[in-house]
């Protein structure tokens, strides 16, 4: 079996085909905000601790700061950039404005992306398990609270699109 | 500072193995990543080699037979966590699985990552103890079977060769006995353990106890079952009065195994606390 310093890889980013060279000491983060220079996904402890890195693998909410670049391999990605379109908000992020979910906002792209996972696999959660998807995230400065509301009225908005 | 370790996918088990007996003393294996991506960062990955078994199909799935609760080693801990055969034949499993790390961590975990880490407060490990694990463990020559119990050789050293790795767990389901998990965290998600415990008994109809399994997490050099106290418990009757002294058994058991340390007056509260929570549903 080969061993690589650096392995190709082709990735699914944001609905985009990508194909980049990577090495196992990269991170999915440092390749989607480094090489590929989208900033939504933001470092913060680097160690899985605060979810400002939190990305959608498949679907599913993962730390990108923990993930080796060469296990993107054949993945479908999503970052916050992938939420909205250009000019068009995602339901989801109209609520965190209109909720007062944002202050300095280091931390929204990630719970942004937790949000998302919670809700493709539960479209209408309850209050507990909108607190259980956010655990990983941390926030500064708003208390959660208004963070738990946008994600309650964003899923009740996004599932009314439907 | 970042070391630059070289990358491997191997498509089988096979071509796992035979990569490991070559270059196994040089080699960590990567599963989720949860571990192996933050020693990598803080310069604590000397290996040469990461091995991608993220993809290996003979690492995954969960399975009852005759022979128990299958679970491969790379099951992650959200796919145990929603696991209805995990649910019925490992309750406490599922337990430690829903306070383990945060959603994105338990998302690509896996169990076999944190037996093999060998941390003395990994989360899945008291559960597996109480029902009495056994690993399977594959190397180029063949397989082998390990009681958990007897896998440890201290904290973070778990025992398994370079040429080896973790296939999967074989538990003794429930079978309707009673089993808890418990744990003690500075916060609720993402708190490695301060101290953590699983409890397996057998309640009986003159009140007595049957079987009694405990195994405890972060209060000794690796999990491990009290059978001091468990020898204790069993026939006696879980009133308050065997319970509270099954309690001080527990913290002197505690500080014979692991010596006093700094943390051990502490220790020796919380680990009697954590008894009386996990047994008060059977107490009369």
């Amino acid at each position: 079996m080969d061993t690589y310093s650096v392995i190709p890889i082709r990735f699914t980013l944001n609905g985009d085909k990508v194909s980049i060279e990577a090495g196992a000491h990269e991170t999915a983060l440092t390749v989607i905000r480094e090489r590929l220079s989208l900033k939504g996904t933001k470092e913060g402890c680097g160690m899985g601790e605060c979810g400002a890195c939190t990305i959608l693998v498949d679907g599913k909410s993962v730390n990108a700061c923990l993930m080796a670049a060469p296990q993107l391999e054949g993945r479908t990605v999503m970052t916050v950039e992938g939420l909205g379109r250009e000019g068009k908000l995602h339901p989801l992020q109209e609520a965190f404005l209109e909720h007062h979910g944002v202050q300095c906002g280091f931390c929204t792209p990630g719970l942004l992306m937790s949000a998302q996972s919670l809700i493709l696999e539960t479209p209408r959660p309850t209050h507990k398990q909108v607190v259980e998807a956010i655990s990983g995230n941390l926030c500064r400065c708003t208390g959660y609270q208004q963070i738990v509301d946008a994600i309650q009225y964003g899923a009740d908005k996004t599932g009314g699109e439907e | 500072m970042l070391t630059h370790p070289a990358y491997a996918r191997p498509e089988t088990l096979y071509e796992a193995l035979l990569f490991l007996k070559t270059h196994g003393i040089d080699t960590r294996p990567l599963a989720g990543g949860t571990d192996v991506m933050v020693d990598l960062r803080a310069g604590k990955l000397k290996s040469e080699y990461l091995l991608d078994i993220s993809r290996l199909k003979e690492l995954q799935g969960i399975g009852l037979s005759k022979d128990g609760l299958s679970i491969g080693a790379g099951v992650t801990i959200s796919e145990i966590y929603n696991s209805p055969l995990v649910a019925k034949n490992a309750p406490s499993l599922i337990k430690s699985c829903a306070f383990f790390g945060s959603p994105q961590i338990r998302n690509v975990a896996t169990i076999g990552g944190n037996v093999g880490n060998a941390s003395p407060s990994a989360d899945t490990v008291p559960p597996l103890l109480v029902h009495e694990a056994r690993a399977v463990l594959a190397s180029e020559n063949g397989e082998r079977t390990v009681a958990l119990a007897n896998l440890f050789e201290g904290p973070y050293r778990s025992g398994i060769r370079p040429d080896e790795l973790l296939i999967r767990f074989i538990l003794e389901p429930a079978d309707g006995r009673f089993t808890d998990f418990q744990k003690i965290g500075r916060r609720k998600a993402l708190a490695i353990s301060r101290m953590s415990m699983a409890l397996l008994a057998d309640p009986k109809e003159d009140g007595t106890l049957g079987t009694v399994r405990l195994a405890l997490g972060s209060g000794t050099p690796t999990p491990m079952r009290m059978e001091a106290v468990e020898a204790f418990l069993k026939g006696k009757r879980a009133d308050r009065q065997t319970v509270e002294a099954g309690s001080r058994l527990m913290a002197e058991e505690m500080v014979r195994i692991t010596g006093r340390r700094p943390s051990t007056e502490y220790k020796e509260k919380a680990v009697q606390g954590l008894f009386l929570r996990i047994l008060a549903p059977l107490v009369e």
